[in-house]
């Protein structure tokens, strides 16, 4: 919990008083405030630093008062960061800059805390389709630090879309986005604003009314709480532990085969891009005309075509496809090219593959015509109609044989008498660990190995991904290849949250940075 | 258009089909499609098993898999549980992990209806023949490094069993040792000796 510690030199001034309170009538309720050269209202979003921990708490001032003994504290309303309730939401993902504001009856909600502990402001933006809530448009939507629009219930614990009339005591109407400008003008020389503030004044007394009774509690709570938030057990230790395993690395790879996946939509629209004149020609990929043929035969499994065809020459590994192509698109690709027919098997994607090139295998009819495909792609380029470059080699694939070495299984090597009768008739059954074996222990161990491989397979698709989109800039192309911001196409594939990765995209990278520079 | 129906009509079974699957990695190679349909089975129906043969990635990665439950819930369940508590197949203490399946999991999916694919061949007069080029040179770059991150990542597990299982053994040792002691009666006898009780748990 942070102490009040003794305001050494860091400026403050009271701003616009409310009322009085408290059972003395010598407590005094403020509307806003100067802290350190910032200026703070009731209901802005703060910051606040609990001692050790690199990431801040995020809240809004709900009351601000003075004390009789001129200690100074907020009642802050939280906000939940989808880390903290990633068990609530299970197998979704929301943006990282999404937060939840608390609802509902039960501790964890709000904190009363010293104003000291206030750490700096917050935009938190309040994208909520609700009829009360005043749109923010599209730029502040993205200036944002943070957007909510959803709330946590932390009696029930549970995520709720629709928000109630009151939260916390307060009317919604005061805890969504501001009426007019966000930044609340508290000089009332300001004429633009001086409707608004009697507005809000006239509301705020009502609520001061409202909440009169309740006041004279929390300010009786004059003990620095010992936790900064108390939270129900929300998170027990095996969650704690989980709360970061949920994060997986598919939100990234999601993001770009959306990405992705519209190119080629985009290029429809512009078939007159290509007015420069060159030799090259445009050709609509369509059905080969001998598609159906194939279907005569049903042919070898494909393991067995693979290694007669490895050992002819005729195979050859495709890259650099758009990870959303099927088979059967590959082989038309080809049939239009080369004027070849083949057969392709597309790689299926793994957990370990990158989201921005599929990958697929190429049996070819005779060798020389796969060597003549491999060396023309590398001599010519062959786009896609996306800016994707084609190339090719001869594959060599490895057949996955025994494989003896599996990390991770250990074996503890009994008496040797026992060991023929034992082991034939040990079998492991498949089942949950329990977190008081030792076993789970090491389980943990893994656990913790497989989040940082994920995390450093993540990063590394940020920076592939950054520098792809750096070439693709480069390309004369640029109309068909650039961000597709305006372009929102409604498929079954996209969720809500993606689309708002779309836009934030730069934003992203940018605030990742900088989140990381004041850890 | 009889085509585009039929195609339309796959094309949303495939979905459906996708939103059943679980893919799961992490396996060892010696779990073989029963084990997965016993282990599986513990939550729900389990229709197939398809293992995700690995054709181009070095020898020692983990095998995975995808499994198609009954229905969408099953799927979730099993994913829910599988992320919450670490779940053994065929040996300890590597739990596999297990996510929703996703399209390109699939070779053999349909195409995706309406969607149209155009390719040209470009010149080397053409400016943007440059680009092309580079953009080759930089996916093969990209994926020298996955490789490179792989085996790191082999690297690293390699490691972390090593010390754990050395830690396991020493373990076993220590509690086969205190056993022997008890079980042939040295331990019974120090005691007497001592004036002290064997505490026999």
């Amino acid at each position: 919990m942070v102490e009040a510690k003794t305001v050494e030199n860091i400026e403050f001034k009271w701003g616009k008083q409310r009322g009085v309170g408290g059972k003395k009538k010598d407590v005094k309720f403020y509307e806003s405030f100067s802290y350190d050269g910032v200026e703070y209202a009731l209901y802005d979003s703060v910051y606040m630093y609990k001692e050790g921990e690199t990431e801040p708490y995020i809240g809004k001032l709900i009351k601000i008062w003075e004390n009789a003994d001129m200690t100074k504290k907020v009642k802050v309303l939280w906000f939940f960061c989808p880390r903290e309730i990633s068990y609530y939401l299970g197998d979704e993902k929301p943006p990282e800059n999404e937060l939840f504001l608390a609802s509902g009856e039960g501790v964890g909600s709000t904190n009363v805390n010293p104003l000291e502990a206030i750490a700096g402001k917050c935009n938190v933006v309040c994208s909520s389709k609700d009829s009360r809530n005043p749109q923010s448009s599209d730029e502040e939507l993205q200036e944002a630090d943070f957007v909510f629009y959803r709330t946590f219930d932390v009696g029930n614990c549970r995520i709720l879309d629709k928000i109630d009339d009151q939260i916390a005591g307060i009317e919604v109407k005061f805890l969504l986005n501001r009426v007019g400008n966000q930044k609340f003008q508290w000089t009332e020389s300001y004429l633009g604003e001086k409707v608004l503030i009697e507005e809000k004044v006239k509301g705020l007394q009502k609520v001061c009314h409202d909440s009169n009774g309740s006041n004279s509690k929390s300010v009786a709570q004059t003990t620095p709480a010992s936790e900064d938030k108390s939270k129900p057990n929300i998170t027990k230790d095996p969650h704690e532990n989980y709360s970061g395993l949920s994060k997986r690395p598919k939100p990234d790879e999601g993001l770009t085969r959306l990405a992705n996946g519209k190119f080629p939509e985009a290029s429809l629209r512009q078939p007159s891009r290509e007015g420069f004149k060159t030799n090259c020609q445009i050709q609509e990929v369509t059905r080969r005309p001998e598609a159906d043929r194939s279907k005569w035969f049903k042919g070898l499994p494909w393991e067995e075509r693979m290694q007669t065809a490895h050992e002819q020459g005729t195979l050859v590994l495709l890259q650099n496809l758009d990870p959303s192509y099927t088979s059967a698109e590959v082989e038309d690709i080809i049939w239009h090219a080369f004027k070849q027919s083949c057969t392709v098997k597309m790689i299926q994607r793994t957990a370990l593959a990158s989201p921005h090139s599929g990958q697929a295998f190429v049996i070819f009819q005779k060798r020389e015509v796969a060597e003549m495909a491999v060396a023309k792609l590398d001599e010519g380029c062959l786009m896609l109609s996306n800016g994707r470059p084609l190339f090719g080699s001869i594959a060599a694939p490895c057949f996955p044989g025994k494989q003896s070495t599996f990390f991770g299984h250990l074996v503890i090597t009994k008496l040797r008498i026992h060991r023929q009768r034992v082991m034939k008739e040990a079998v492991s059954t498949s089942h949950c660990s329990q977190p008081n074996t030792l076993e789970y222990e090491m389980a943990m161990d893994w656990c913790l190995l497989q989040e940082r491989s994920d995390i450093a397979l993540r990063k590394l698709r940020q920076q592939q991904r950054q520098e792809m989109r750096k070439l693709w800039a480069t390309s004369v192309c640029v109309g068909i290849v650039s961000l597709p911001t305006s372009i929102v196409i409604a498929s079954s594939l996209i969720q809500r949250d993606a689309q708002l990765h779309v836009h934030k995209h730069n934003r992203r990278n940018v605030y990742a940075e900088s989140r990381s520079s004041t850890d | 258009m009889d085509s585009t129906s039929t195609a339309e009509t796959d094309y949303a079974v495939f979905l459906e089909k996708v939103k059943r699957t679980v893919y799961i990695d992490n396996l060892s190679p010696q779990v073989t499609e029963s084990v997965v349909r016993t282990a599986l089975g513990q939550f729900g129906t389990v229709k197939n098993v398809q293992f995700i043969p690995n054709y181009t990635g070095p020898k020692n990665i983990p095998c995975c898999a995808l499994v198609e439950m009954e229905c969408p819930r099953q799927a979730k369940a099993v994913v829910l549980e599988i992320t919450q508590f670490p779940f053994m197949m065929s040996g300890m203490p590597r739990p596999v992990r297990a996510f929703r399946a996703e399209e390109e999991m699939f070779d053999d999916r349909p195409i995706k209806p309406g969607r149209r694919i155009q390719c040209r061949w470009v010149d080397r007069k053409d400016p943007d023949f440059e680009v092309a080029s580079k953009i080759k040179r930089l996916v093969r770059k990209h994926a020298a490094e996955d490789l490179f991150l792989l085996q790191q990542q082999l690297a690293q597990e390699e490691k972390l069993a090593k010390q754990q299982d050395e830690t396991l053994k020493a373990n076993y040792k220590k509690f086969s040792i205190i056993d022997n002691v008890v079980s042939d009666g040295t331990a019974p006898g120090l005691a007497k000796l001592y004036n002290m009780k064997v505490f026999d748990a």
